[in-house]
């Protein structure tokens, strides 16, 4: 178990470098220039250009811009900021809250919603209920999360007459407005998620309850409800857990869509900028971070098979 | 599109294809499509009518989609405008048909060339194995890791916003994951009799992977593509959304929606009638996967 722990992080560590210099390498080579991006439309002499790209080190070979960024990196430097004139790593986590609690809202509301569905639908398989969950479940699937935060706000602004505080609130300076901001974007952010969860779960529900296993417990004399929640259900989690695993890149990316949406500050809307403002330091630090929290959380994910199903523990 | 049950038809030559009803012919194939899967079947032809709008839109629309008309700004769905106006006067209805043009034009160019770098990445990742396949491996999960919607922005804002580079940054997105699942089949069909037989009998390498892998895994490709072409319809109306895909005056769903964003509270229809639009397409897509998918493979059916 802690061998192929270490073996996963070690290959994320490689992922994370290849994507790091990948990105580091593809930013420099493709026309565009940053300094003219930060300068805007001022009329500047070439001698001030040739000051802020020296500034920005971007005058030297790429090898060597990609050397510094990593002496910095080991060091916890990830650069200072093009357009905020500000060190990333201070940016970066000062926004990086604000979607992980978006991230976390949406996918502990699409798992409860999930989950309920699926469970629903493989009971009462092939029913009129069953139908309609199904096919609520695909139109979820169809509908753009980004759309449905148009809609949501739409409806409540014209119809309820309420709209969310303007101005962003932290959940510990003010927990109210907070969940009140964070209420419609995570919902629609976590109806994809919702809408596969309740399609995995119905189908990995349906396999566990065609299981020996199950004919023997009812055989016994389980009631349906231990049959149900404490057997089918924990051994059809497994599949639920990847897959919100798998899904965590799209549900992260659509953080960027709607923090644009509803005007929240966070990571999402930060990457925005750093890429309309070819901010690269600041791209690279989003970047890094995305990729090592994809990485982590499906490490973790694999983590938790051993502690859901203790077979797997030994597999390894 | 409607056609992918006809073509999909697995080749009779093949030995694995035995249990896939060999000798059956396309048309019957077809047909046997529309019976075990009705649904699919009216998704496909949601798909034919999104497709005939997208040729048509110009005989079928009864406003010129880029004709302002000051005297009707914001307007609600009426007889003249059947599904509103928006702030410059433009009827909906005709942008929309319009704008059906650039999802279909962005969905099947995207979905073909990830179709046929991603297959070919996947099936020499596959069969070939060794270092090959590990630095294949190693870039794809690098660019798995990146939130699609990201790597997608990213790609299309360095490049400019034009219909091509939105079409390269989808590319870029979905080719990864055709890479994936042709190398899984290409893995599975590797351990085949067939394959063994083959190599026996002294065919190359190149053969081998065009002539046994490929055949074999045409419904799996079929299935992602179905499904993969939602994906990118979204996708692409996600970046014109944020400015960055599309550019305007082109009537295209994620534009439409980015104009109306402002007008919400004023003029609902310009943010309901295109999602719609792109909801019903990607919906027909998604069904239709699902419908191929049960269709390839009866085991799956519940």
């Amino acid at each position: 178990m802690l061998q192929m722990f270490l073996r996963r992080l070690a290959y994320g560590f490689l992922i994370l470098n290849i994507m790091t210099i990948t990105l580091f390498v593809v930013v420099r080579l493709i026309p565009g220039d940053p300094v003219r991006a930060q300068l805007g439309d001022a009329a500047v002499s070439p001698e001030r250009i040739k000051q802020i790209t020296a500034e920005f080190g971007l005058d030297r070979p790429v090898w060597e811009q990609l050397a510094s960024w990593y002496t910095g990196a080991v060091r916890g430097d990830f650069g200072t900021s093009y357009s905020l004139g500000r060190p990333v790593g201070e940016v970066v986590f000062a926004r990086l809250p604000l979607t992980i609690e978006l991230t976390f809202i949406a996918v502990a509301l699409a798992v409860t919603i999930g989950l309920l569905m699926g469970v629903v639908s493989a009971v009462r398989r092939n029913g009129w209920l069953d139908n309609v969950l199904r096919v609520t479940a695909v139109t979820g699937l169809s509908v753009p999360n980004f759309w449905l935060g148009l809609l949501l706000i739409t409806f409540s602004s014209v119809v309820l007459r309420w709209v969310p505080p303007l101005e962003y609130r932290g959940f510990f300076t003010d927990p109210v407005a907070n969940l009140a901001q964070m209420a419609m974007p995570a919902a629609a952010l976590g109806v994809v998620l919702a809408a596969s969860i309740a399609r995995l779960s119905r189908s990995s529900m349906l396999e566990v309850l065609g299981a020996d296993f199950v004919r023997t417990l009812r055989a016994k004399g389980a009631p349906e409800r231990v049959v149900l929640f404490k057997h089918a259900l924990r051994n059809s989690m497994l599949p639920v857990l990847t897959l919100i695993g798998v899904q965590l890149g799209a549900l992260l990316g659509g953080t960027v869509i709607l923090e644009q949406v509803f005007a929240l500050p966070g990571l999402g809307r930060t990457v925005f900028e750093a890429v309309n403002n070819r901010d690269y330091p600041l791209l690279q630090m989003c970047v890094l971070l995305y990729g090592a929290i994809f990485i982590v959380v499906n490490i973790v994910v694999d983590m938790c098979y051993g502690w859901v199903n203790p077979r797997m523990r030994r597999a390894d | 599109m409607s056609d992918t049950p006809m073509t999909a038809a697995p080749p009779a030559t093949d030995a694995a294809a035995a249990d896939r009803m060999p000798t059956e012919s396309r048309w019957a194939g077809l047909k046997r499509f529309v019976r075990t899967q009705p649904m699919g079947a009216v998704s496909a032809l949601v798909i034919l009518v999104f497709i005939v709008l997208a040729f048509g839109a110009s005989m079928i629309a009864p406003h010129d989609p880029l004709a302002q008309d000051r005297t009707a700004i914001l307007q609600g769905p009426s007889a003249a405008h059947l599904l509103g106006s928006d702030d410059l006067g433009r009827d909906v209805l005709s942008r929309i048909m319009h704008g059906s043009q650039i999802s279909l034009y962005v969905g099947t160019m995207t979905i073909m060339i990830s179709l046929l770098l991603g297959a070919t990445l996947g099936i020499a990742s596959g069969y070939l194995g060794g270092p090959v396949d590990a630095v294949l491996q190693g870039f794809i999960d690098a660019m798995l890791s990146i939130p699609p919607l990201i790597l997608a922005l990213f790609i299309a804002s360095l490049l400019g916003p034009s219909v091509q580079n939105v079409i390269a940054a989808l590319a870029v997105l979905t080719v990864p994951r055709f890479a994936r699942i042709a190398r899984g089949e290409m893995l599975r069909i590797k351990s085949e009799d067939f394959i063994s037989a083959a190599v026996v009998l002294g065919a190359s390498r190149t053969r081998i992977m065009l002539r046994h892998g490929l055949p074999n895994m045409v419904p799996s490709l079929i299935v992602v593509a179905s499904l993969g072409f939602g994906t990118v319809i979204v996708a692409e109306a996600a970046l014109t959304f944020l400015g960055i895909g599309t550019p305007p005056p082109n009537p295209s769903w994620g534009l439409m929606l980015s104009q109306g964003a402002t007008y919400f509270q004023v003029a609902p229809w310009m943010i309901v009638f295109p999602g719609l639009a792109i909801s019903a397409t990607v919906l027909a897509f998604n069904l239709l996967g699902d419908a191929l998918r049960d269709f390839f493979d009866p085991k799956l059916v519940r």
